[in-house]
């Protein structure tokens, strides 16, 4: 076996957001597609929601991604919390206006109505559920304007639940719910992420019953896989650097081992 | 690098805590089943008992005139007339089957002069003559009557009013059922019920047999050595019988076994 495959494999499953990553699943394609189809709809916004890890992020970049090339998009991943920053850099992206000192919401709306677009602009709003309540009511009212459309991620507690129908219940035209992963799409999602990386040999050592107690310990949760995965290549990598890599079966992924990356990174509480 | 000596040790420790349930759960089912098997066998052996107790009530009636299972209306009177039916025809009882090896040392003792079992059937004309021999005692007293009429023994002076009627078996009916019985549970007291029955028939080899199986299912059985011994000298096997009994007056030194020791020896018993 190649010295370098659990190093590889394990880099597979570094905890990063690009479009090249997305794992193509059958479910997740039926969500995005339809995500896709509402983009073309004359929709003020669409929220996607769910718990953290379900791909969420991973989403907003791959839409971005293939948006781009058609469409006047633009992607914050990260939440810009100050109101004055959110309407500069949203003037300076879209409209083109640079403006120094404080820029408040009547005068980017001013900005706007002085401004001609040649085809509405998609803003993707990652972690909105970090934006303040009045940030909130003004993207809104902006998203009323119809000058720009909003695509916002929300996480799915309560407290957010709450966010989506005091702002967001008359007007969002589309509401996209993202889960974790099924049984069968954890192993596939696996075993399609390393076979993208060319690592064949790690793909074909999981077995049903490494994927069952994976996904018993992640419930199908993507980012606690890829955590997961991660520590379990690091171990096979340490003990191959130990040169203790005969001690452990190389055939099949250990259970054993599943477990020490689990007690490893907390999953598992020992 | 992942310190993989603390993590197998944690993984241990994780390992030990997460079968202490089960343990647990299956110790406590193994305690239950075990308590439940113990109570159960316990049951039956109480039932088994009651069985033999109920088993050893046709001696009662040994003593009274064969009938084909009619019911004899018995009142008590100072004059009896007792009508006898004619002896039934014998029912020939296939014992080929009950061959068992004896598991007693001093019985390993004298296996070379003990004689095997029996295996020819018996000339009931021998039996019946013995039987004949037993009815001349009670001939002066009765009469006979026609074939298949109930026996009545009526009292000329009542002396209670009540009347008690008892319905008997046949003896050797009697013979079959407890022989079928004892080849389903191998009761030692059901085979030497058989053999004292067979004792008394007059079936001397068959006594024999069912003795000698009493004896190897327990040895502690005083009344099956007398049996034993008591048809060995009836079949002509009169050393042996002695041998058989000094052997076991070492053992157990039954006065009753002395005292057939002692009439066999002076020839008192023939």
């Amino acid at each position: 076996m190649n010295t370098s495959l659990y190093d590889n494999s394990k880099n597979v499953f570094l905890d990063t957001v690009h479009a090249k990553d997305y794992i193509q699943l059958d479910r997740v394609s039926t969500i995005y597609q339809s995500l896709k189809d509402s983009i073309n709809k004359p929709l003020k916004m669409i929220l996607l929601y769910g718990r953290p890890g379900t791909g969420k992020s991973m989403f907003l970049t791959k839409l971005y991604n293939d948006l781009s090339l058609s469409k006047v998009v633009y992607l914050y991943q990260t939440p810009i919390l100050d109101e004055s920053e959110f309407y500069k850099t949203l003037a300076q992206d879209i409209f083109s206006t640079r403006y120094n000192g404080e820029l408040n919401f009547t005068q980017f709306m001013k900005i706007i109505k002085g401004s001609s677009l040649d085809s509405i602009p998609i803003i993707l709003l990652d972690e909105a559920q970090l934006y303040s309540d009045a940030l909130m009511e003004k993207i809104r009212l902006l998203s009323d304007t119809r000058t720009m459309k909003f695509v916002i991620t929300l996480h799915k507690t309560e407290k957010e639940d709450l966010i989506a129908k005091e702002h967001f219940q008359t007007r969002i035209w589309e509401t996209i719910e993202l889960e974790n992963a099924s049984k069968t799409e954890l192993k596939i999602y696996i075993q399609k992420k390393l076979m993208k990386a060319n690592c064949f040999d790690s793909a074909n050592m999981f077995t049903a019953k490494n994927v069952h107690l994976i996904f018993k310990l992640t419930n199908g949760n993507y980012r606690d896989t890829n955590k997961l995965l991660y520590t379990l290549f690091d171990l096979y990598t340490t003990y191959e650097s130990n040169e203790q890599i005969t001690s452990i079966n190389t055939n099949h992924v250990s259970n054993k081992l599943i477990e020490m990356a689990a007690i490893h990174t907390g999953i598992i509480n020992a | 690098m992942l310190n993989t000596r603390d993590l197998e040790k944690r993984w241990l420790i994780y390992k030990i805590k997460s079968y202490i349930p089960h343990a647990i759960i299956t110790i406590s089912l193994i305690v239950i089943i075990s308590l439940l098997t113990l109570f159960i066998t316990k049951k039956k052996e109480i039932k088994t008992t009651t069985e033999v107790k109920m088993e050893s009530l046709p001696t009662l009636v040994k003593t009274l005139p064969k009938v084909n299972n009619e019911p004899i209306v018995l009142v008590k009177e100072e004059k009896k007339i007792i009508i006898k039916q004619p002896i039934p025809e014998p029912i020939i009882l296939d014992e080929a089957t009950l061959k068992l090896k004896p598991s007693l040392g001093f019985m390993k003792k004298i296996q070379n002069s003990t004689l095997p079992y029996y295996q020819t059937e018996p000339s009931y004309d021998n039996m019946t003559t013995d039987m004949k021999k037993e009815d001349d005692t009670t001939k002066e007293q009765i009469s006979q009557e026609p074939v298949n009429t109930p026996v009545t023994i009526i009292k000329e002076e009542q002396i209670q009013k009540s009347k008690i009627t008892i319905e008997r078996r046949d003896t050797r009916d009697d013979i079959k059922n407890i022989i079928k019985r004892f080849k389903k549970n191998n009761n030692p007291a059901l085979s030497l019920f058989i053999a004292k029955k067979y004792y008394e028939l007059g079936e001397y080899h068959k006594s024999y047999n069912y003795a000698l199986i009493t004896n190897q299912i327990n040895r502690d059985i005083e009344a099956s050595w007398i049996v034993f011994s008591k048809s060995l000298v009836k079949l002509g096997e009169k050393e042996m019988a002695i041998n058989t009994l000094k052997d076991y007056i070492k053992n157990s030194h039954s006065n009753n076994a002395k005292l057939l020791l002692e009439e066999i020896n002076s020839g008192k018993f023939k």
